[in-house]
């Protein structure tokens, strides 16, 4: 075997190469339509984020001397921290049942979870106003059976953006952690047992730091996704938690600012980029020695 | 009489229509090296699986020290075992992996540090406690999965063909450390294998599966010598068999006669033997006897045309024509007197020892 493939490796380095710069070159029509379509535009509202209305930082200073807006800041967030754990701890038991199921089952699961994913985001947001507004069904059920004598508040507020947002979130995480754990050996498990492991320590101890990797970066993805979600907040939750989104549409949309709403772009995505080099940090390189 | 060491009593296991293992018992001693051998299919590995909990028998017991295991989850089994795969926890390391069923059963640091030295030790790999299992070889790996296994002292350990993975060279090395960890631990070990040379060169005794039950349980040289089953005589060392008429049968041995040769007394006989009737005589290369002639009256042997010679070194190995058609093996030293100038077609009787030959009915 090695006799065999030694040489070919030899032979592949500088083809490499070339290939290599062949490859970049198919590359370029991409490269174009993103620098003029993405990152120019970007770039553009950036700049006016320090340009308008006069050259300076004072957009940043009036966005972060406010506590009007650090408390946007700030429940932007926790809202997306909330989200991601909630979305964890569904998303972890679905996608270990799908790891585990009969394939022909978890096609099926998976063809519903991709079909929620294509259908259309509004419509699906509408879907839960109708089921959790205060004459929807969940509070018409309840009441129905006697639970509830009132109906509950489950819509345009915290309750509504968390339920509606972790529903859109869930194949996000479940799909890299399904990855994961499809990897690990049902038998690593089953050694685990036999040292003496309870189920919860298996889980614990040897299921959940193995998948970890997966964990991080789907919660990592939702996390950063929910920071800069606009419509399910918009639709879902209450005026008392806006949304970092929904402020930066306010100044554009309502206010014409564009120098404020740069700013709010510009911060979100610094905060963005800080959480995806410190994933990479933790986990780029601890991935790669797992293997 | 006191209560065997291990006890499995009608073991029996059902997937659906499909019927896994039939019906096996077998009673192990403490310390004792038992190998399940058999191919693929034949339930070996169904019924280790059953002891380690991980499946349920449909019916039967297992008794460890007269009391029954089913009930028990793997986990308060306290049971060691060996996988085929490699089963090591991959983000810990060496010795991490060994002290975890020590955690699991909450020992002071100074005991897991102490015990895990000791291990490592037991297994030769000092020095490799801080390693990831990627970072070694799957021989090393093996290592370390039976000392995990043998950290908690388990009375039992399980070994599900720990040794298929790898290479001829490394299996014989790690064969012989396996039988050197038995002897210093004297833990009662319970092996997995479809290899017939590794359940010789380690058992005390071998249970030969085949279809869901065990044809046979016995020291290596006593299935040798003395086969219950075509099976097993097929299974353990080389064999082959000849179409024979039984003549007459008698107190488990029985007359016969092959082809239009003369006739042959005294063989064992295995199932019913029925005067008149076909049955497989089985012949070992090594046992038989060749002579440059034709069969004699008075002796036991039949006559055989020489279709191949081959040299394999030490021995010489020669393949002959029974009159049959069927074709008999006969294994001789190099340099054997009788097979200088042989060459094919040549004629020659081949002689056994009534004793050692076996007859199979049914």
């Amino acid at each position: 075997m090695t006799l065999l493939t030694e040489p070919d490796n030899r032979t592949a380095a500088p083809r490499a190469r070339s290939v290599r710069s062949r490859n970049f070159a198919l590359t370029v029509p991409a490269l174009v339509l993103l620098v003029v379509f993405f990152i120019l535009p970007v770039v553009s509202l950036l700049l006016r984020s320090v340009m308008e209305p006069e050259p300076g930082l004072d957009n940043y200073r009036a966005l972060l001397g406010s506590t009007t807006y650090l408390k946007i800041f700030l429940n932007t967030f926790s809202v997306s921290a909330l989200v991601t754990i909630v979305t964890l701890a569904i998303g972890f038991p679905v996608a270990w049942a799908l790891a585990i199921m009969p394939s022909r089952w978890a096609s099926i699961v998976f063809a519903v979870l991709l079909l929620s994913m294509w259908t259309n985001l509004l419509t699906r947001t509408y879907a839960w106003m109708v089921l959790l507004q205060r004459t929807g069904v969940i509070n018409k059920t309840l009441m129905g059976l006697g639970l509830i004598s009132e109906p509950l508040p489950l819509v345009n507020n915290l309750v509504g953006v968390t339920i509606g947002m972790t529903y859109i979130m869930l194949p996000f995480i479940i799909l890299p952690l399904y990855g994961v754990i499809r990897k690990i050996d049902p038998a690593i498990l089953q050694a685990a047992a036999l040292c003496g492991a309870t189920r919860r320590q298996a889980l614990t101890r040897i299921l959940i730091p193995l998948a970890a990797p997966g964990m991080v970066s789907g919660a990592l993805m939702v996390f950063v996704m929910s920071l800069g979600y606009f419509v399910t907040p918009a639709l879902l939750g209450g005026t008392a938690n806006m949304m970092l989104a929904e402020l930066i549409a306010q100044f554009v949309q309502s206010l014409v600012n564009w120098g404020m709403g740069g700013a709010a772009a510009l911060v979100l995505l610094i905060v963005t980029l800080t959480l995806y080099a410190v994933q990479l940090r933790l986990f780029g390189t601890a991935r790669m020695e797992g293997r | 009489m006191t209560a065997p060491f291990l006890h499995i009593r009608g073991l029996r296991k059902d997937y659906g229509i499909v019927n896994a293992v039939k019906d096996v018992n077998l009673t192990v001693e403490r310390g004792e090296f038992m190998t399940f051998l058999g191919p693929s299919g034949s339930g070996k590995s169904t019924t280790l699986y059953i002891l380690a909990g991980f499946e349920n028998p449909t019916a039967g017991d297992i008794l460890l020290n007269g009391e029954s295991l089913i009930a028990t989850p793997s986990h308060k089994r306290n049971i060691g075992m060996v996988f085929q795969r490699y089963t090591l926890f991959p983000h810990l390391s060496v010795g991490e992996n060994i002290a975890f069923p020590l955690k699991v059963r909450r020992w002071g640091k100074a005991a897991i540090d102490a015990r895990v030295r000791k291990m490592l030790q037991l297994v030769r790999l000092e020095g490799f406690e801080d390693r990831k299992p990627a970072q070694m070889s799957g021989g090393q790996q093996q290592r370390v999965a039976l000392a995990r296994a043998l950290a908690y002292d388990p009375p039992v350990l399980l070994m599900d063909e720990p040794l298929s993975a790898l290479d001829k060279k490394l299996r014989e090395e790690i064969q012989h450390e396996i039988r050197r960890i038995h002897q210093e631990t004297e833990v009662t070990i319970l092996y997995v294998t479809h290899d017939q040379e590794e359940a010789l060169r380690l058992s005390d005794r071998i249970a030969v599966f085949s279809k869901g039950v065990i044809d046979q349980i016995g020291t290596g040289p006593e299935l040798y010598a003395d086969p219950a089953t075509r099976f097993v005589a097929e299974f353990i060392g080389d064999s082959d068999f000849v179409t024979c008429r039984i003549l007459s049968a008698k107190d488990g041995r029985a007359d016969l006669s092959i082809g239009a040769g003369a006739s042959i007394s005294g063989v064992p006989v295995h199932g019913t033997a029925v005067a008149g009737g076909t049955a497989a005589l089985m012949l070992r290369p090594e046992r038989l006897s060749l002579r440059r002639e034709a069969a004699r009256e008075g002796t036991s042997g039949l006559s055989a045309s020489v279709t191949d010679i081959t040299f394999l070194g030490s021995s010489i190995h020669v393949a002959a024509a029974a009159p049959s058609g069927e074709t008999i093996s006969v294994r001789l030293p190099f340099g054997h007197e009788a097979t200088s100038g042989l060459s094919r077609g040549d004629t020659v009787s081949l002689d056994f020892d009534p004793e050692t030959a076996h007859v199979f009915c049914g």
